[in-house]
């Protein structure tokens, strides 16, 4: 079951048309300024579509007076980007300080023991992608707490945060933007 | 209703013109409060989001319509605890603050039925049995001066916030003081950096100003990518003008051609609120050529980052503005000689940047009268862990740990034991039950192996096992290090690998003597601040928490049977979820 999904498989192409368009709002003024869009840019990009394609980190370069490598350098070091598709849905797991005092182990643990996937993965059938959120969500009161899709999950337990899981599932794909 | 409609929005040429629309501004926030309608507040922020404050919004909207009741929001206040927070203000009453509300309940709060929630009132005194909402322990030792205003505006609206007083101070700056005496009032607050080091404001501005180079900038910090902090993204969500107006002061300060100010990207709320507010003040042409005839120039980016820890150290955080790896260099030259663009660049923390408004409206001194000697003002602080009355606090430096923990965070929930209170995020060690009566400043913890750090403090129970927090704090720095340097990004796996060894029942004593060593390589090599602390936090649970340490190696036990050698879960699987 573990099974790290293959940049060709469940391939859901980005319309680049979109890509295009979004990046016509990116005007800079001078080379410095289109440096410092560059970051920007994708964040627009991997918000709308849930990843950046290599097609898509092309046309950004191209805008920008930069390369595809150049893009690539930052897509592998920023934790935010995806450079491969996700799931129908889409997991942030929070690991903070006060979700781990709380036990977001466990949580990380059922992933890997029942669902194969480890932080950036989606599941072998393209139905779950997880992050594991470094950083905070924010909601600490609620500890331990997953934002699935567009909704909160917190105080969790194993089999709340299964349940979870398995609802979002059964009620079917997010939203086109899989957010 | 036309009582709160908003106002034009036109740019302003002059300093009479500015004052005039503050004057309307205080017009329509007075009739706001005195009307004779109802205002219903709702507390909208991230936390609160995830919550249902967008359907408690919902429900009010939909039960005020036709009715003389206006319906607003809010950034959240800080008390978490008491989210989804509304606020309701009938004519003639003070206002009354419910808590933990749900939608459905809208109805029955709006018609009076839903006292049992109502946490506080307004005022110095009790009304109708409710009291005041100052004397709860969580807003009494608090002394709000960046949070004043969280809360209470809307976030969205320029005019609530010129009815509060925002660019009040920028005004100022502009035509009545000189650079060096704006940067003689900061020197004089004794403001030192919130970011974490502590540095003093006052000093990096001087520098700042008397760097020769051109153009200069200035950087706010709000990137906060800590794993137990999240004050800056809740100023930003409740009171972005606040910051912005830091930002600018400190442009015309220290003579900068541009502001920015750096946002993580993992906080789209407060990217979202703190566009619309730099879009209105460049509206009212607060930013751009000539502000309000003064003659003075400032432009004004905001960038936004990609959820990298290391970018909140300062020549990380520029690096990723200029659009490359946030990868730090070693120093000298200073940020302030070589910034962005390697220009002269002045960066402070966005907490440091928001009290500038009132040190330059009340005064240096008054600051500095606030909080400790050595270390004056207030400090936001948040805590996590399980505590009954969470969020995020604003208060003088100096309150004790016992006072913070028992009293503001209302003490343990039933039937969690304290155990101890991780200290300075990823960057310290912990403190146990016996320390809990020092003062909370920047540097009454340090000889313990403490630290304030950005105010993100986490309290642990006792079914937290040292070795295994120890690890989770080591495994994150591990897993944020920028891989520039050899001695944090190999040193760092190597002490997680030991503890694995422990962790797994197979350590020995000499382990520990490997851990000093390892840590000792990576706080002496490590090119930035980040590696240079990042040992501390495991060098810390070693020194306050040796016997659990021992009994991992000596007695094949797990105190709390958190780690795999006491639990029955397998080695392999636990190894891959520890990742």
């Amino acid at each position: 079951m573990t099974q790290h999904v293959s940049p060709t498989a469940n391939r859901k192409e980005i319309d680049l048309d979109e890509v295009r368009e979004i990046m016509s709002h990116f005007k800079p003024r001078d080379y410095q300024e289109a440096q410092e869009l560059i970051l920007s840019a994708l964040q627009e990009i991997n918000e709308r579509f849930g990843w950046v394609s290599l097609e898509a980190a092309e046309i950004v370069a191209e805008h920008l007076g930069t390369t595809a490598n150049r893009i690539y350098g930052l897509l592998t070091f920023y934790a935010d980007f995806r450079t491969e598709p996700r799931g129908n849905h889409f997991m942030l797991l929070c690991h903070g300080m006060s979700c781990y005092v709380a036990g977001s182990s466990r949580l990380v643990q059922e992933l890997a023991d029942r669902y194969g996937i480890r932080d950036g993965e989606t599941t072998a059938d393209g139905e779950l992608t997880v992050q594991v959120v470094n950083g905070c969500l924010g909601v600490c009161d609620r500890a331990p707490i997953v934002k699935l899709d567009d909704k909160y999950y917190g105080n969790l337990t194993v089999e709340s945060f299964n349940e979870a899981i398995q609802r979002a599932i059964a009620a079917g794909k997010s939203g086109e933007s899989a957010k | 209703m036309t009582v709160y409609a908003p106002l034009e929005l036109n740019r302003l040429s002059s300093r009479a013109e500015f004052e005039a629309l503050v004057e309307r501004a205080k017009a329509r926030w007075d009739a706001l409060w005195n009307g004779d309608h109802t205002v219903v507040t709702v507390g909208v922020g991230s936390s609160s989001i995830a919550k249902g404050a967008l359907d408690v919004l919902a429900a009010c909207q939909q039960a005020a319509a036709g009715q003389p009741i206006i319906v607003r929001q809010v950034g959240v206040d800080g008390a978490d605890w008491m989210e989804v927070q509304v606020q309701v203000k009938r004519p003639g009453a003070p206002t009354v603050y419910y808590g933990n509300v749900e939608p459905h309940e809208i109805p029955d709060l709006l018609a009076g039925r839903l006292q049992s929630k109502a946490v506080g009132v307004d005022g110095d005194v009790a009304y109708e049995g409710i009291p005041p909402l100052k004397e709860h322990p969580f807003f009494k030792y608090q002394h709000r001066i960046v949070l004043r205003d969280v809360g209470v505006i809307d976030p969205e609206s320029i005019e609530d916030a010129l009815a509060r007083g925002a660019y009040s101070a920028y005004l100022k700056v502009l035509f009545d003081l000189t650079p060096e005496e704006t940067i003689a009032e900061v020197t004089a607050a004794n403001l030192r950096g919130r970011g974490g080091a502590g540095f003093p404001a006052g000093v990096k501005w001087e520098s700042g100003r008397k760097a020769r180079a051109t153009p200069k900038f200035v950087v706010c910090n709000s990137h906060e990518g800590e794993p137990n902090v999240y004050k800056d993204r809740r100023i930003h969500e409740g009171d972005p003008h606040r910051i912005l107006e830091g930002i600018l002061i400190a442009c015309i300060a220290v003579g900068a051609e541009r502001g920015y100010n750096y946002i993580g990207g993992e906080y789209p709320l407060a990217i979202k609120r703190f566009r619309k507010a730099v879009q209105d003040a460049e509206r009212l042409g607060l930013i751009g050529k000539n502000v309000l005839g003064s003659g003075k120039d400032v432009e004004f980016r905001v960038r936004t980052g990609g959820g990298a820890y290391i970018c909140g150290e300062g020549s990380a955080l520029m690096y990723s503005i200029m659009g490359v790896r946030g990868q730090p260099r070693t120093k000298p030259p200073r940020s302030v000689e070589e910034g962005i663009w390697k220009r002269p660049t002045v960066a402070n923390n966005t907490e440091t940047l928001s009290n500038i408004r009132d040190i330059i409206n009340n005064g240096g001194a008054w600051y500095a009268s606030i909080g400790t000697e050595k270390s004056a003002g207030t400090k936001l602080m948040t805590v996590q862990g399980k505590l009954k009355t969470m969020g995020l606090v604003e208060v003088p430096m100096g309150i004790t740990l016992r006072t913070l923990i028992e009293e503001v965070w209302g003490g343990m929930r039933d039937g969690y034991k304290f155990k101890g209170i991780q200290t300075g995020g990823v960057s310290a060690g912990p403190l146990k039950e016996e320390h809990l009566d020092r003062p909370v400043d920047f540097d009454s913890l340090t000889d313990l192996g403490g630290m304030l750090g950005s105010g993100g403090f986490v309290v642990f129970d006792d079914t937290v096992c040292a070795v295994d927090f120890a690890r989770y704090l080591t495994a994150f720095n591990r897993f944020e290090s920028c891989s520039k340097c050899v001695p944090c990004s190999r040193g760092n796996p190597a002490l997680v690998e030991i503890l694995d060894r422990i962790r797994f029942g197979r350590g020995s004593l000499s382990d520990l003597a490997l851990i000093e060593r390892t840590s000792k390589h990576i706080i002496e090599l490590s090119l930035c601040g980040l590696g240079q602390v990042a040992p501390m936090p495991l060098l810390g649970m070693m020194k306050m928490y040796p016997e659990e340490f021992r009994a991992h190696i000596v007695d094949g036990v797990c105190p709390t049977g958190t780690c795999p050698i006491g639990s029955r879960q397998t080695a392999a699987t636990t190894a891959a979820a520890a990742d």
